[in-house]
């Protein structure tokens, strides 16, 4: 097979080396243990030992810096604690730490066994596959949940998909695709690539990026922006580094950031800044968006955000009259009941301003080689196995998003698994999913499904996780990414080789290799792809990229081509005419898709349903706003509570009060404080900062006490420090997006 | 000639990685530290500008990497910086990347 056109020159890129004692093995650490990014790094070896970590200084994607995670990765690998072999628990020992080791091929014969018995009573359709965030399964787990003969794939017990989806599909409603703030991230030759220039202004909304480095965007990538002369608007109730650095702070209430959005258009287009020839040319509906924002001015959002109108229109002006204006946005976007309108909101700004296509604006993101394995769940496991009769019963609710996209609904699926409607779902099969300490909504709920209504729970992760300990009854240890290989690309602006360093640990193995493993002992593969080494896996997800993993691994990387403003070039519709790859062809102000769903044609404002406008008497009762879910320096979601390192720079659950605030409740810095609203309770600790709005708390998520006896019948403390008690299991009104950041509550001091 | 540690310190993010780069390299517990972050603020100054930054600054245990300036590689500080806002060199070499505001600079 050619060789597929690259921009990139691989000549003298080596993937592994000799230095002195060390052998030295180049790498993406993508991942676990969790990462959303792809960065380089130089694994150094020596008698089969990692003895250090670095960043790969050649690597355009991080240009040789590193994280903290991944410097003390080591501590993570070689943690005492590292769930090294199967295991098995009785079922009536569920929370109980008496799980007994056990070989693989046991493992496999127990899940044959009890999976089948499910499949044969209930159908292979009450088998729920879950995923969390962390590893680089998103692409590869959908294969599992065909194996296992179930639609029911997607997030573990993430009310709304509250994560990216709600905006990746709304705004692809838009836009007819995914568009993404242009760092230079694209070309080889990064920040010097002549076609590249920085945006004028980055538009950070609902993002902490240093920090969370989410979906495949390096955080500092925006500070390699400023050093060369971006300006920066940042919306975040909270102030962080960057909303200090920026031009235009505005510190809102969270959930409302639909109607600044609103504003920030009305603005633009009362004082003529929009691009009027994007606007003419490209976008369907200009002229009734323009109309129905009318009415919402900056003073109307000053009121229900809680900013000043003056900030409000500064901040539309620097946008509208800015060359180019980039969004770097969050998930906060998703974590409103509302919130698929959020984002769709937002993209209405960056096309009234013309920012599509442009440098330093909003550039398209396709599989980088038809690859979209490395990072979204795609159909390239059809050809893997049978067809599945099932298929229309997979549980999407009466949601209209949902059942549009076709995706699960893990509200609707949580319903199924306590009453048995529209039909039971009796087994799981859960991969990287923390989802009691983690993503899940409602663990109360949770945690007595997972215990008391399934038949068999299957948990596979790198260690003894509070959702393992409270539910697994097979449990499979995954390795991290030096003890195997791998392709990596999340979000596609390259591709690339991850190179097994070591050999794994005890018997740890490969997500990836575990689902084709077991999966195809289920015999719905049969007379289809089958693999017996990694390698011809690889090979099998790359068919149609022009390369192989050997041929890909010697160039260690490598960068499609690129080229911006490709809507007047025909490149971004299949049909190879110009425009958007919308039903219109061009960039949708108005959608008919939000008609056909029942819903208003343009972004429209509602409050959050626990809010002090929505529910005046429960605010009454739980006066303050709730928000939850920030990242810290250290972890990744739950990830990272085990590694010293990482645990010394946050310690202990924290929840940001203002003083004024504090001191109204006689609460003081480092006071165990408890946090409870209509839904639950949880205690973290007070950290007292004029960071935050005086009228919101933000507290922590995820965390558990992995330091604790498993055996204390605490499961690790989940439940105690846990900010999820004190968010519903409920999406919004299309079915993606839940209030994850919109709550109310009340604060109290635990007096010891 | 001397070579000075040099933090452009508008830009440095409060991220961690200088300390966990030297505790890494030079096998330090996680209390002990070659490079320290400090923090400023946050103080809102005026009506519009709050200072909340950070200053890293390099302790007695900090021996600039000898071992990796040996074989020709930047100390980890310097390479791993998420924000590539710690450099190292004579004042010379330094040059322009410190005629600003908001640089220390240690020697």
């Amino acid at each position: 097979m050619a060789q597929p056109k690259t921009a990139d020159n691989p000549e003298g890129r080596k993937w592994h080396w000799q230095e002195g004692d060390y052998e030295v093995i180049r790498s993406s650490a993508r991942s676990g243990p969790g990462c959303h990014d792809n960065c380089g790094v130089l694994l150094y070896v020596k008698d089969g030992k990692l003895e250090k970590i670095e960043g790969d200084p050649e690597n355009p994607y991080n240009q040789g810096r590193l994280c903290p995670r991944c410097l003390a990765y080591k501590e993570m690998l070689y943690h005492p604690d590292r769930l090294l072999y199967p295991m098995k628990r009785d079922r009536d020992k569920r929370g109980e730490d008496a799980f007994e080791r056990i070989s693989w091929d046991e493992a496999t014969e127990i899940i044959l066994r009890e999976m089948g018995k499910v499949i044969d009573t209930y159908g292979a359709e009450s088998i729920w596959v879950t995923q969390g965030t962390g590893r680089d399964i998103n692409g590869y787990g959908p294969l599992m949940a065909r194996y296992l003969g179930t639609p029911n794939y997607g997030t573990g017990f993430l009310s709304g998909i509250a994560c990216y989806a709600p905006r990746r599909f709304s705004t692809a409603l838009k836009s007819g695709g995914l568009f993404i703030a242009d760092y230079s991230q694209y070309m080889p030759d990064r920040y010097d690539d002549p076609r590249w220039r920085r945006p004028d202004y980055i538009l950070i909304w609902g993002n902490n990026p240093v920090v969370a480095n989410s979906d495949g965007t390096l955080g500092h990538w925006v500070v390699e922006c400023m050093k060369r002369g971006s300006k920066l608007i940042t919306i975040d109730p909270k102030l962080t580094w960057l909303a200090g650095k920026s031009d235009v702070f505005l510190q809102l209430r969270p959930g409302t950031d639909t109607a600044l959005a609103m504003a920030l258009c009305n603005h633009i287009i009362e004082n003529g800044l929009q691009d009027q020839e994007f606007c003419d040319c490209w976008c369907y509906g200009y002229n009734e968006f323009a109309e129905h924002l009318k009415p919402y001015t900056p003073e109307w959002a000053a009121e229900i955000c809680g900013v000043d109108a003056e900030l409000i229109k500064e901040a539309a002006r620097k946008i509208g009259e800015a060359e180019s204006c980039c969004l770097q946005w969050g998930v906060a976007m998703d974590h409103t009941s509302e919130g698929f309108v959020t984002g769709m909101a937002a993209y209405d700004l960056m096309a009234l301003t013309g920012n599509f296509e442009n440098p330093g604006g909003m550039v398209d993101a396709p599989f980088a080689f038809d690859v979209n394995v490395t990072w979204s769940a795609g159909d390239d496991w059809e050809l893997c196995t049978h067809d599945l009769p099932n298929q229309d019963k997979k549980i999407c609710g009466d949601w209209p998003a949902n059942k549009a996209m076709q995706a699960i609904s893990p509200d609707d699926l949580l319903v199924a698994m306590e009453t048995g409607e529209p039909y039971p779902i009796k087994a799981m099969w859960m991969m990287q999913n923390n989802a009691l300490a983690c993503m899940g909504a409602a663990p109360q709920r949770i945690i007595k499904a997972l215990q008391e209504n399934m038949e068999f729970n299957v948990v596979v992760d790198l260690f003894l996780t509070p959702t393992a300990l409270a539910c697994a009854d097979v449990l499979l240890p995954a390795a991290t990414f030096a003890e195997r290989m791998g392709i990596y690309g999340h979000q596609p602006y390259l591709l690339g080789t991850i190179n097994q360093a070591i050999e794994p640990l005890g018997e740890v193995k490969p997500d990836q290799v575990i689902m084709y493993e077991i999966g195809k002992k289920f015999g719905r593969g049969e007379g289809m792809e089958q693999w017996t080494t990694e390698e011809e896996f690889y090979d099998f997800c790359l068919r149609n990229s022009g390369f192989t993993y050997k041929t890909l691994q010697e160039r260690s990387w490598a960068f499609p081509e690129f080229e911006y403003e490709k809507h007047k070039k025909g490149l971004l519709r299949p049909d190879g005419q110009p425009g958007f790859n919308t039903s219109t062809g061009r960039y949708n102000f108005y959608s008919r898709e939000m008609v056909y769903f029942g819903f208003p044609p343009f972004p429209t404002y509602e409050e959050p349903p626990e809010s002090p406008v929505s529910a005046p008497e429960l605010a009454e009762k739980y006066p303050l706003v709730l928000t939850t879910g920030a990242r810290h320096w250290g972890f990744f979601h739950s990830e990272h509570r085990q590694s010293p390192s990482m645990r010394r720079l946050h310690p202990e659950p924290t929840v940001l009060i203002h003083p004024k605030t504090a001191e109204k409740y006689g609460i003081a810095d480092g006071d165990w404080v408890k946090i409870e609203n209509n839904f639950g309770e949880c205690r973290q600790k007070a950290k007292l900062t004029v960071r935050m709005r005086e009228d919101t708390v933000a507290a922590d998520h995820a965390w558990w006490f992995p330091e604790r006896d498993p055996g204390d019948g605490t499961l690790f403390g989940v439940m105690e420090s846990n900010i999820n008690k004190l968010i519903p299991m409920r999406p919004g009104k299309s079915g993606l997006g839940a209030s994850y950041k919109s709550q109310l509550c009340a604060i109290s001091k635990i007096e010891e | 000639m001397r070579k000075y540690l040099a933090i452009d310190y508008d830009f440095c993010t409060g991220c961690h990685t200088c300390e966990i780069a030297c505790q890494q390299e030079h096998g330090l517990e996680p209390d002990q530290f070659g490079i320290e972050l400090t923090q400023i603020g946050p103080d809102q100054i005026t009506d519009r500008y709050w200072q909340f930054e950070f200053v890293p600054i390099p302790t007695d245990r900090c021996d600039r990497c000898t071992m990796r300036q040996a074989e020709g590689k930047p100390p980890s500080c310097v390479q791993h910086c998420q924000a590539g806002c710690i450099y190292y060199g004579t004042l010379e070499e330094l040059g322009p990347r410190i005629d600003k505001k908001k640089v220390a600079i240690f020697s």
